[in-house]
């Protein structure tokens, strides 16, 4: 199982771990209690999702007139957080997929927790599309199905449709792929399981995972396979969702650079949620010997590869807008009309915080610092909403006729409902990191000797390794097996 | 002869079997255990029902209950017992008919269904008009808040036996004691009405008929009196003018009733016959704003510029002063002297002496424009009389009032004197339409019925005589004022009868009765046309008058104040129409509001401001205006283009009696018009406290640079320049670049062209040249496709949901970006140059509606194929697919679709016409009321074009040249909106999408519309 490793590569694991160190780590936050922070995070979470319910209610049984859109602007903090949290949801996808496919072992760490935040960021971006209907009670009306209405069939045309199936498709996928990961551990928990309803529960959650030679080459061959089928998933979801505007007559909009621009984006912003999201669970799940310095510093080195892209693309962006001479292109998102108008706070945030920020990533100290990665990836989630913002926002606030020019400003709704879906994010988040367990442990086992501190360290010292991996071997077998 | 036949079920029957018997007397064979479940005592106590069956009762009858009562609500369709010969339901009936409500005259045609009117349009064959007032008069008649439902003593219902009784006792003991009585009407234009009157003033000779118009042209009616001896208002032929001079008079807004017809007549490019229009104005008027040269002065300097204009032009040395525009004046001399009987000047100052003199320079030119013979019979109110009546009845010197149609007590610039003397009456009596302040303040409140439910004669000019007809049952117990006066007359004929017989005996001259009601009108003939040849020496001195009138004006200090009447609310007889309510000013743009015009100058040096908020709406500040030692607190609104020094607002809102709490908005202006004159001298401007929030439709101001969008082109380079010339060309198609070259947009296309020969195929063009901006169209389409009112919090947020907008841009100070360059402005600068407007900018007017592109961009991104196209051109929105994602109004280039945020129908929080029983009756039946949630726009009024395609098909024959129509292009006056069938060679649109001024707006997208603008030409070169 194990690879030879060169010494002068950091470990993955750190400490003196042993095979049923890593399973009791894992497992603990998940037979523990839950601390006095858990449920103060979990009850403001739950009332910023109840609140957004709300005003979802509010929404449906009044009319998308409760928001601030008008005449002119049809689309804005719903579409943004739609892309935002869409956006989101790609590093999970990446780190599991591609970086699987790229035999990528540090991803080992944070690919169980990258793509539950995908799959709970997919729910939140799900939400939008339904909700900023007029008529969300006929929602399904944008699913090809047959019925009663005559000859009415969906529009294939329309970019919105292609995002109905590309978002469904994205979700099941991740979700097959993120529960074939699971199996394992789940079963490990299962086995470990105490209480009879807890037993039960996780054998229905493992599928009747029972650890097999035979179970672990399916194991490895399907996760293969939707390693596969997931990566094209990762260009595909946020090319289509950039078609949306791609595809539009609006200036600004009508772009053909946006599908790699928007998928760059996208991993961009969603490695900046994932090192928020891992930043934050490291500590309170005491699992900083997982999820180290290096683990932080490669996504870091992502991000900044992922947001020099972007980088380029907003001067592209800038520049073409400038060279067509267009009256109409001048005001942009990305355009003098946008630095200096109405919305010139919004085009400046976005600025800072996408461009400015990141570059601190340069330096090796703050990409290895925990609290300044912490706050860059902030920075970064709230410039990639203000990217949408902009794009959206600006673009509609200035349309073709100028009679036509506007300004949208949120209500409490708008305000409210994206709220409302991070509490939503957040409490799916942290019900996970209770009950689901947070590391792909049985994958981080397979890497213990190979990239573990205390291996490495043993071969440095010229100590032989092979009478170790045995008992380590054995241990970890007996991990397995021995019902605790 | 019975019959012995037996008839049988069953072989055991026939036989006559006992069983058959038994069972026949045994309804239910089997034993039915309720008696003994039931009945027997003892096993009842010892059941038990368990807890699930018990359950299981309660769920059924929870679930079966609640079923039930799901039903939705039955609206019943009762059909007619007796189904009246003239009605068909489903078809729609046509009258003809003529309003005169005191403010606005027109011979227009009515649209009932089931007996409803439901929309206006003019009577083309009458020569008539309508304006957006007009259009929306229809609604008033619904106004179920505002009108008069009986006839009531003190605020006591009276039956109309008693009313008469009582009055007439009253009327002959006041004629016995020799008091005075008044009648006090609006203008009426009514041949019939005036006998009427007449004959009331034989019966009670104590009585005198005033005539009171709130806004007043006093000052014209009286020159016409001292010139030529008649006191009406003199006509402009402006269709035959060469040079038109205007000191502002608005003309194509309510000056004389407005002469937009005529005028825009007299400017076709094509026929090379373009007037050419300077306007000297202070504030910003439609009329200044459609002229070709437009001079900024206040209003004390259009006196004078007057005064040199007739000094310049007949070389005399009245008493002036000079101005800062006597250049434009002498050149402006000689143009009138070189067009002679072509030329014209008129002036809007409601002022004897400044009519008098610009009659004296018609007259000294050799005018034929301002017809003198067949003259204007509206706007006979007489400032004078009404001044005296007022001060006479304050000092108890009268003894009685019979009020019609007339709101004294909110219009008067001296309203409390009014009350007071209304207070000593012994006899007061209002017959209104309306409740207004003058109603209530009254003893008799007697309702008159809506012009739609009423009979009647009306007399414009001298060439038409028009007649009015109800178009539906009286909705309340209303009668007529001249049936009112007959019975107090002690003439017992009906007033039809009365009519009829007038109508017979005096003006029909032989020709049928029928006929002319048929029509709505009778043409008397023109009586002959001359030069103006009135006296006007012979009455007063020319230099007398000119004297008189610079002193005046010499007068004037501080601010100038221009009251003035929108397009929208007029005098504001109908302010609780939402209708009109929720129009936008032409100008302004904005809506729900009047407010105080003020140059930007004023505005930088005063600090006033018009900020835009974060939500799109803009802000004012407001100022406390005192005139006269009266004062009031306005809002602000900067307007481009008023002339530095002076200030307008418009008369008409304010009003509150009565009105709807949504309708009570504006500042009420009548008590700064004092003696009826729309100029008032010596106002002071103080900032005060607070902020305005306004309701405007239109943010930015300019075009941005996109000249693209409105092109237009002045009448030299259009005769002398090709349209597509490469450098100076005024209507150059997009050019995009193909294989390397440059080739025109339109010729190159992604997508194989559908057939489009095949049928009909719609366009819809629209001249600017001949569109003034007046906005009847847009409330047409109101009417027309029930297009709801959101009041005025949710316009001011950028949610009106007019289908049909009229643009308003206004120049700025640097047009395009290579001006800017030339200028060596900075980018920043040069953004800001292009965006903000100059301060007295050209201005230009582009209606809007769907474009209906044959690619259109909303087609294609509708995920459920909501709104999709048709083989006759027509983008179709079906209400009832749609999901409501909005894309399809974020992809339209020309955002004109409109989204129901709200339930706008059935909902207090909307509390409009479409949630009240009588309002509801406006709504056009052909076309379906949208619910919250779905998107709408304009649909070419696609139920009309159908109507027409199944009316030709049901009568077997081809659809006739300029069959089509639609809301927009009937009700349009000047006929900049035309509307056909490009695939009928004859239809007058098809020429005009081949014309040379034809362009399509954002041609460079290649959406491919069927609404096709004409470039607007200006006669910009002259002078």
């Amino acid at each position: 199982m194990s690879h030879y490793e060169a010494p002068i590569r950091e470990p993955l694991v750190l400490g003196d771990k042993s095979y049923h160190d890593i399973t009791e780590d894992i497992a603990k936050p998940i037979e523990g209690a839950a601390n006095k922070n858990w449920y103060i995070a979990f009850y403001i979470s739950l009332a910023a999702m109840l609140w957004g319910f709300g005003c979802i209610f509010y929404t449906v049984g009044t009319g998308i007139g409760v928001w601030g859109l008008n005449k002119n602007i049809g689309w804005a903090w719903d579409i943004t957080n739609f892309v935002w949290w869409v956006g989101i949801g790609h590093a999970g996808t990446l780190i599991s997929a591609v970086l699987l496919l790229f035999r990528q072992k540090w991803r080992m760490a944070i690919n169980r927790s990258a793509e539950a935040m995908t799959i709970f960021a997919v729910f939140q971006a799900g939400l939008f599309p339904i909700i900023h209907m007029g008529r969300p009670w006929n929602a399904y009306w944008v699913l090809p199905i047959p019925n009663q209405f005559g000859s009415l069939w969906v529009n294939f045309n329309s970019p919105l449709l292609w995002d109905v199936f590309a978002i469904s498709t994205y979700l099941s996928v991740s979700l097959v792929f993120w529960w074939t990961g699971l199996l394992p551990d789940f079963a490990m928990i299962r086995d470990r399981a105490v209480k009879p309803f807890q037993k039960k529960i996780y054998s229905l959650l493992s599928f009747g995972w029972s650890g097999r030679a035979k179970d672990w080459q399916r194991f490895e061959e399907v996760s293969l396979v939707l390693a596969g089928l997931a990566t094209p998933l990762v260009l595909s979801v946020h090319t289509i969702v950039s078609m949306d505007f791609a595809t539009s007559i609006n200036p600004g909009w009508h772009s053909t650079i946006f599908p790699p621009y928007f998928v760059a984006g996208a991993i961009f912003s969603g490695f900046a949620m994932v090192q928020t999201l891992l930043g934050i669970m490291r500590k309170v799940t005491n699992l900083e010997d997982y999820i180290t310095r290096m683990h932080i510093e490669y996504m870091n080195i992502v991000i900044i590869l992922t947001g020099g892209i972007v980088a380029v693309a907003y001067a592209t962006e800038f520049f073409i807008a400038w060279y067509t001479g267009s009256p109409y292109e001048n005001y942009t998102y990305l355009s003098v009309g946008a630095a200096t108008g109405p919305y010139a706070w919004a085009f400046w945030s976005l600025i800072t915080f996408n461009i400015i920020t990141p570059q601190l990533l340069w330096f090796k100290k703050i990409r290895r610092s925990f609290i300044w990665t912490f706050i860059i990836s902030i920075a970064i989630n709230i410039g990639m909403w203000f990217e949408r913002f902009d794009i959206i926002a600006i673009v509609l606030s200035k349309g073709h006729l100028p009679s036509t020019w506007w300004r949208f400003e949120p209500t409490f709704v708008d305000v409210g409902i994206f709220i409302g879906t991070i509490g939503f994010f957040f409490v799916l988040f942290l019900l996970y990191a209770r009950t689901f367990p947070v590391i792909a442990q049985a994958e981080v086992k397979t890497i213990l000797k190979s990239s573990g501190e205390f291996y490495k360290k043993r071969s440095e010292q010229g100590i032989p390794t092979k009478p170790a991996i045995n008992v380590a071997s054995a241990e970890g077998t007996s991990d397995k097996n021995n019902k605790e | 002869m019975a019959s012995n036949k037996k008839y049988w079920k069953s072989v055991e029957e026939l036989k006559d079997s006992s069983i058959v018997e038994t069972l026949s007397k045994n309804e239910f064979v089997q034993d039915i255990s309720t008696d003994a479940f039931l009945g027997d005592k003892e096993t009842l106590e010892n059941s038990s029902t368990s807890r699930r069956d018990f359950l299981k009762y309660v769920g059924f009858t929870t679930a079966a209950a609640s079923l039930a009562a799901c039903e939705g609500p039955v609206i019943k369709s009762i059909p007619y017992v007796v189904k009246p010969d003239d009605i068909i339901a489903g078809v729609a009936d046509w009258y003809a008919t003529s309003m005169a409500d005191g403010y606005d005259f027109a011979n227009v045609l009515v649209k009932t269904r089931e007996g409803r009117p439901i929309q206006i349009m003019p009577n083309k064959d009458a020569n008539g008009t309508t304006s957006a007032r007009v259009q929306a008069s229809i609604l008033s008649l619904y106004d179920e808040k505002l009108r008069l439902k009986e006839p009531t003593k003190a605020g006591e219902a009276i039956s109309w036996t008693d009313v008469d009784k009582e009055i007439v006792a009253k009327l002959n003991t006041l004629k016995e004691a020799n008091k005075p009585v008044v009648l006090l009407t609006g203008s009426m234009a009514s041949p019939s009405t005036s006998k009427i009157v007449e004959e009331f003033s034989v019966v009670y000779p104590n009585v005198k008929h005033i005539i009171y118009d709130a806004v007043s042209e006093s000052g014209a009616a009286d020159a016409m009196l001292a010139m030529y001896g008649k006191r009406t208002l003199p006509n402009y032929h402006l269709q035959n003018a060469k040079t038109i001079v205007s000191f502002g008079a608005d003309f194509l807004g309510d000056f004389h009733g407005g002469f937009e017809k005529a005028y825009v007549n007299g400017r076709k490019p094509e026929t090379g016959n373009m007037s050419y229009h300077v306007q000297f104005e202070s504030n910003m008027s439609l009329t200044g704003a459609n002229s070709d040269k437009r001079i900024v002065v206040k209003p004390s300097e259009q006196v004078f510029a007057l005064l040199n204009l007739y000094n310049a032009v007949t070389g005399l040395n009245i008493s002036s002063k000079a101005t800062a525009v006597d250049g434009d004046i002498k050149k402006l001399a000689s143009e009138l002297k070189k067009a002679g009987s072509k030329g014209v000047v008129l002036t809007g100052l409601n002022d004897k002496n400044a009519q008098l003199i610009a009659f004296a320079i018609n007259k000294a030119i050799g005018s034929e424009i301002m017809d003198t013979v067949n003259t204007l019979n509206i706007r006979q109110g007489n400032d004078a009389e009404v001044a005296q009546f007022v001060a006479d009845m304050k000092a108890g010197k009268i003894a009685g009032l019979i009020s019609y149609n007339t709101d004294p007590v909110y219009t008067l610039s001296n309203s409390s004197d009014f009350s007071e003397g209304l207070k000593k009456l012994e006899l007061s009596v209002a017959l209104s339409t309306e409740n207004n302040e003058t109603v209530n303040a009254s003893n008799y409140a007697l309702p008159t019925p809506h012009f739609l439910e009423s009979w009647g004669d009306t007399q414009f000019d001298s060439v038409t005589y028009g007649l009015v007809q109800p178009t539906i049952q009286p909705l309340f117990k209303t009668r007529q004022v001249q049936e009112t006066l007959l019975t107090w007359s002690g003439n017992t004929t009906p007033y039809y009868d009365y009519l009829k017989a007038f109508a017979t005996a005096t003006i029909l001259g032989g020709s049928s009765w029928n006929t002319a009601l048929h029509n709505g009108f009778y043409s008397m003939g023109v009586a002959e046309t001359n030069a103006v040849s009135g006296n006007l020496e012979s009455v007063v001195s020319i230099s007398e008058v000119g004297n008189q009138l610079s002193s005046s004006a010499k007068k004037a200090t501080g601010f100038e104040l221009n009251l003035y009447t929108k397009t929208g609310l007029g005098d504001g007889k109908q302010a609780n129409n939402p209708w009109l309510q929720e129009f936008p000013d032409p100008i302004t743009r904005a809506s729900w509001d009047n407010y105080l015009t003020m140059s930007m100058a004023d505005a930088r040096d005063l600090g006033f401001t018009n900020p835009v908020k974060d939500n799109g709406a803009i802000d004012g500040d407001y100022a406390k205006l005192s005139v006269n030692g009266k004062e009031v607190i306005v809002p602000v609104l900067i307007q481009p283009g008023q002339a530095k020094g002076s200030v307008g607002l418009a008369l008409g809102f304010g009003k509150t009696f009565g009105l709807k709490e949504e309708m009570q908005v504006g500042v009420n202006a009548y008590p700064l018009y004092k003696g009826g004159n729309n100029i008032q001298y010596n106002v002071t401007i103080d900032k005060v406290e607070g902020t305005h929030q306004f309701a405007c439709t239109q943010v930015q101001k300019t075009i941005a640079g996109r000249h693209d969008i409105l092109k237009v082109a002045s009448l030299k380079d259009y005769n002398t320049v090709a349209p597509k010339d490469h450098d100076n060309g005024w209507n150059k198609p997009a050019y995009v670049s193909y294989d390397h070259k440059e080739v025109e947009a339109k010729t190159i296309d992604l997508w194989d062209e559908h057939n489009r020969e095949l049928g009909h195929h719609f366009n819809l063009s629209i001249d600017l040249t001949s569109c003034t901006g007046c906005g009847a169209c847009v409330v047409a389409c109101h009417a027309e496709n029930n297009v709801p009112v959101v009041g005025k919090n949710e316009v001011r947020v950028g949610r009106d949901m007019h289908w049909l907008r009229i643009d308003r841009y206004y120049s700025s100070q640097v047009e395009t970006r290579e001006d800017a360059k030339e200028l060596g402005l900075g980018i920043a600068d040069t953004y800001k140059a292009l965006e903000t407007e100059a301060e007295n900018p050209e201005v230009t007017f582009q209606p809007m509606m769907c474009q209906h592109c044959n690619h259109a961009p909303c087609e294609t991104v509708c995920p459920v194929a909501a709104t999709t196209h048709s083989r006759q051109g027509q983008n179709h929105m079906a209400y009832n697919r749609c999901v409501g994602t909005r894309y399809c109004a974020n992809n339209c280039p020309y955002r004109v679709r409109r989204f129901n945020w709200f339930n706008y129908a059935n909902n207090n929080e909307f509390d409009f016409n479409m949630n009240n029983e009588y309002g509801k009756m406006v709504l056009n039946p052909d076309v379906v009321v949208r619910s919250r949630g779905v998107m709408e726009k304009c649909s070419m009024c696609i139920q009309m074009t159908q109507a027409t395609i199944l009316k030709a098909k049901k009568e077997g024959r081809p659809v006739d040249t300029d069959e089509f129509e639609t809301a927009c292009s009937s009700a349009c006056t000047t006929g900049a909106l035309v509307f056909g069938d490009v695939n009928n060679k004859e239809d007058k649109v098809t020429a005009l999408a081949e014309d040379k001024r034809a362009y399509n707006v954002l041609d460079y997208l290649q959406t491919k519309p069927n609404v096709i603008y004409q470039v607007k030409v200006k006669n910009t070169n002259q002078a």
